[in-house]
């Protein structure tokens, strides 16, 4: 099996969100970045069982500037064995989708793994531009994936149960909790991990339609009210005329 | 439970603001540790701690470990958060790539090591107490018992242990009466008993091995006698692990730490117990001592490790505990603000992160002495030795001893609290308190520190020591900020040296009691001094930052 999976640049969970340029564009300075965990977690760890169950190789791809190297490198310690960054700055879900299909259009990959979305975003947009560009057939949000010869099935949840897919390789998936259980990196990988290879290829021209504008914050949450318990009749009526909850 | 147990990134300011550890790379044999292996290796020791670690520090201690029916019952998670461990490399990671390792320094792996430790020491020591086991056989043991042993030992399988303390040698081997008698198929046959062992017997691995203390029949009294045994639990006969006559007499209840068994051993009861000698016979005290920096900075790791735990645990209830007003603030009506407003509260956190922060910095310093006396060459290589063995003392204590006062000044942050069970506090408090007990008390290390350090090559360590502070002082008097603490400590280490000129000259007018009477307060003034050189270090760097940090959290940070 030839694998490719697709990983991404994001914020850690704890990291202060702020924007620059008139709203319209991240504030990275001061941020730490990881891998987006769907990524790493579900998309990155499945595909190497699915390597190491049957053979083949597992390629990463990340869409990204070389800043973005440190998170590749995370990927190959993981145990990828070669990582592709397309140079170039990830302006929109597409751009990132058509960098990718058109890297994969001369590799024939058996299978395409992405997260399900990143959790900045939260767009869950790339995995299915990949496979409509490359025409081959998508199940997102995949938590179990079983493959026999070139036949897999692949469950997803659904509104109050399960779907169960089968279908032939090659196909994109996009990968949910539950796929896979995560991996922390040993020694042993992390010191492999630059010794891999990490392929870096310019992008194709791309004209992007739609363009940020701007980005807002949700608004701060309202100071907590103390009610006295006491006051029973005052909480009834702050639940009813200002928060409208019953 | 508190969501915090640890400041990653006062990790990485040490590791690559203050001791820049990616220079080690321009010595071959740490060449591969750049700055992205530094930072991912703390990174899959962060993960493995919150996945592993964390969430099993209070269960540890409530189903404490127990013996029954002959064996030793630990949580039923400890066996896989071992194989994790090793798994992880962590075990082997600072040995040779020959020797199945990752050649990492020791300043990076101890500074992983301070996460998983502050996570929940508990568990992680299992794994750590191997690996120093292990070291000691990789060091002086033959190739036939390295290959015998240290395989499993690295794969997580088997447990290894430093067995020394007996009934009546405690802080003095040299009365050690556990004995060895040659036999003919070349193998020792070892009778006596062990107590206090650390991870001396349990079910989360397969067997025990002990490298254990004990005398060779007719060999010569006092230190010069004892000699390094391995001594499985299990020994292998015919392909099969059978009884080593390596019995649990018991384990200990403990005040903390419960989850981390120290167990009573008898030896050779039924006259069938064998060890097999490491290196050359009666050296086995000094093979003992040449690991002992390592133990000891790993006790000062778990200490200040503890404390850490406790610090942010006491952080995170002040910043949510409402509670009193202002002094300047007379309205009844308003409410209560929260704890962390008020000075005395400020205080004590920020008494724990002087601690924390200064013990954490003190014990990568010593680590990276550990990295230079093992990769550098000539004076340099002469240089680190000395200023490791005489802070050794130092970075064991005084994390052990200000870490209790510190994990109690955490414990009042939480008022009531902080003493009942709900939360971690009380734990940190039991837990913290063996470190300076064991791996030698501060008394002992008061004494070795005064009576052997400070003396040692006529005192060429304390001045090499001296030249050190010197030169971070010259840095922070070119800052504005620093300044006054420059001067402070330059008046400090004056005050350090005339006590050490005057103690020094009791030991050549009384008696060797007189002299080391006051060896702990002396220990303590020493420390301060050290922490003192440490704080203002990261001072100069933090300054440094702050003047090109771009980013609030930067600034946010360097600021304090
Ligand atoms: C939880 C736990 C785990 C342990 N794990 C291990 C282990 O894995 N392996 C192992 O071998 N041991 C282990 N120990 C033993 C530990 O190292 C000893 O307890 C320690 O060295 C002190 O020895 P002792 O208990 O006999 O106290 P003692 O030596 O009896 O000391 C009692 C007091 O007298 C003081 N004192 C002793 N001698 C002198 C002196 N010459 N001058 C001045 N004061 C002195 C001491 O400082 C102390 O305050 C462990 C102990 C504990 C509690």
């Amino acid at each position: 099996m030839k694998l490719l999976v697709c990983v991404s640049k994001t914020p850690d969970t704890t990291a202060k969100i702020a924007f620059k340029d008139n709203n319209s564009a991240f504030e990275e300075d001061g941020v730490q970045f990881i891998m987006n965990p769907y990524d790493e977690w579900y998309a990155l760890v499945r595909a190497l069982e699915v390597k190491e169950a049957v053979g083949g190789s597992v390629t990463i791809i990340n869409v990204g500037p070389a800043a973005n190297d440190t998170i590749i490198r995370k990927g190959l310690a993981i145990g990828a064995d070669s990582a592709v960054r397309i140079d170039a700055n990830p302006q929109s879900a597409m751009f990132v989708a058509r960098q990718i299909a058109e890297y994969a259009k001369g590799e024939d990959f058996d299978a395409i793994f992405v997260g399900k979305e990143t959790i900045d975003h939260n767009g869950s947009e790339v995995g299915a531009m990949v496979a409509e560009l490359l025409d081959q057939p998508y199940i997102s949000f995949a938590n179990h994936l079983e493959l026999d010869g070139k036949v897999a099935t692949i469950s997803r949840e659904i509104e109050g149960g399960v779907e169960v897919a089968e279908l032939e390789v090659p196909f994109v998936l996009s990968a949910a909790k539950g796929l896979a259980e995560q991996r922390i990196p040993n020694m042993r990988g992390i010191m492999m991990a630059k010794r891999k290879p990490l392929k870096v290829v310019p992008p194709t021209a791309f004209e992007d339609q739609a363009v940020v504008v701007s980005y807002e914050l949700p608004p701060a949450k309202a100071a907590v009210k103390m009610v006295d318990p006491e006051n029973l009749d005052e909480l009834v009526r702050l639940l009813h005329e200002e928060a409208k909850v019953i | 439970m508190a969501d915090q147990y640890v400041s990653v990134r006062n990790l990485r300011f040490l590791l690559h603001e203050v001791f820049k550890v990616s220079e080690l790379s321009r010595f071959e044999h740490y060449e591969h540790y750049d700055r992205e292996a530094a930072d991912m290796t703390i990174d899959a020791s962060k993960q493995l701690s919150d996945k592993l670690l964390f969430p099993i520090l209070t269960e540890m201690d409530r189903n404490k470990a127990y013996f029954s029916e002959g064996s030793v019952k630990v949580h039923p998670k400890l066996r896989s958060v071992i194989k994790n461990i090793a798994e992880g490399g962590w075990i082997s990671a600072h040995n040779t790539f020959e020797q199945g390792g990752q050649q990492m320094p020791l300043t990076l792996l101890n500074a992983a090591l301070f996460i998983m430790y502050a996570a929940n020491g508990n568990a992680a020591a299992y794994a750590f107490l191997t690996q120093g086991a292990a070291n000691l056989l990789q060091s002086f043991g033959s190739e036939e018992l390295k290959s015998a042993f240290i395989p499993k030992m690295y794969s997580g399988d088997w447990q290894g242990t430093m067995a020394l303390t007996e009934p009546q040698a405690g802080s003095s081997l040299y009365v050690l009466l556990s004995t060895a008698e040659p036999t003919e198929e070349g193998h020792y046959k070892i009778t006596g008993q062990k107590i206090y062992i650390s991870g001396g017997d349990h079910e989360a691995v397969d067997n025990v091995v002990h490298l254990l203390l004990a005398r060779i029949k007719g060999a010569p009294a006092g230190t010069k006698g004892i000699s390094l045994f391995v001594v499985p639990k299990l020994r292998e006969e015919n392909g099969a692990l059978v009884s080593n006559d390596v019995s649990t007499a018991g384990i200990y209840g403990k005040m903390g730490q419960k989850g981390y068994v120290a167990a009573h051993l008898m030896l050779g009861e039924g006259s069938d117990c064998r060890g097999y000698l490491v290196g050359q016979p009666h050296m086995g005290l000094r093979y003992m001592f040449q690991m002992m920096n390592e133990a000891r900075i790993g006790t000062g790791l778990m200490a200040a490790a503890t404390a850490s735990g406790a610090y942010y645990a006491s952080l995170q209830y002040t910043q949510e505990r409402a509670q009193g007003r202002p002094p300047s603030s007379k309205d009844l009506t308003q409410p209560p603000v929260l704890i962390i407003e008020h000075a005395d509260v400020r205080r004590m956190l920020l008494f724990q992160k002087a601690v924390v922060e200064g013990s954490k910095s003190l014990l990568l310093q010593c680590s990276y002495y550990a990295d230079l006396e093992m990769v550098a060459s000539g004076e340099d290589k002469q240089k680190a030795h000395l200023l490791l063995e005489l802070l050794t003392p130092i970075a064991k204590s005084y994390p052990a001893e200000m870490g209790i006062r510190s994990v109690s000044e955490g414990m009042q942050c939480l008022g009531g609290a902080g003493y009942c069970d709900d939360f971690p506090l009380e734990q940190y408090y039991r837990d913290i308190r063996v470190n300076s007990i064991y791996e030698g008390t501060t008394t002992i290390h008061g004494m070795d520190l005064l009576g052997r350090k400070v003396l040692m090559q006529d005192g060429r360590a304390m001045k090499l020591f001296a030249a050190e502070v010197e030169k971070v002082i010259q840095e922070a008097l070119k800052e504005e900020a620093l300044r006054p603490f420059a001067g402070k400590l330059g008046q400090a280490i004056k005050d350090l040296g005339k006590t050490t000129y005057h103690l020094v000259g009791l030991a050549q007018q009384e008696s060797p009691e007189v002299f080391l009477a006051d060896a702990t307060l002396y220990l303590d003034f020493f420390s301060l001094v050290t922490i003192g050189w440490q704080w203002l270090l990261q001072g100069v760097h933090a300054q440094r930052g702050l003047a090109t940090a771009t980013a609030d959290y930067d600034r946010h940070f360097y600021v304090g």
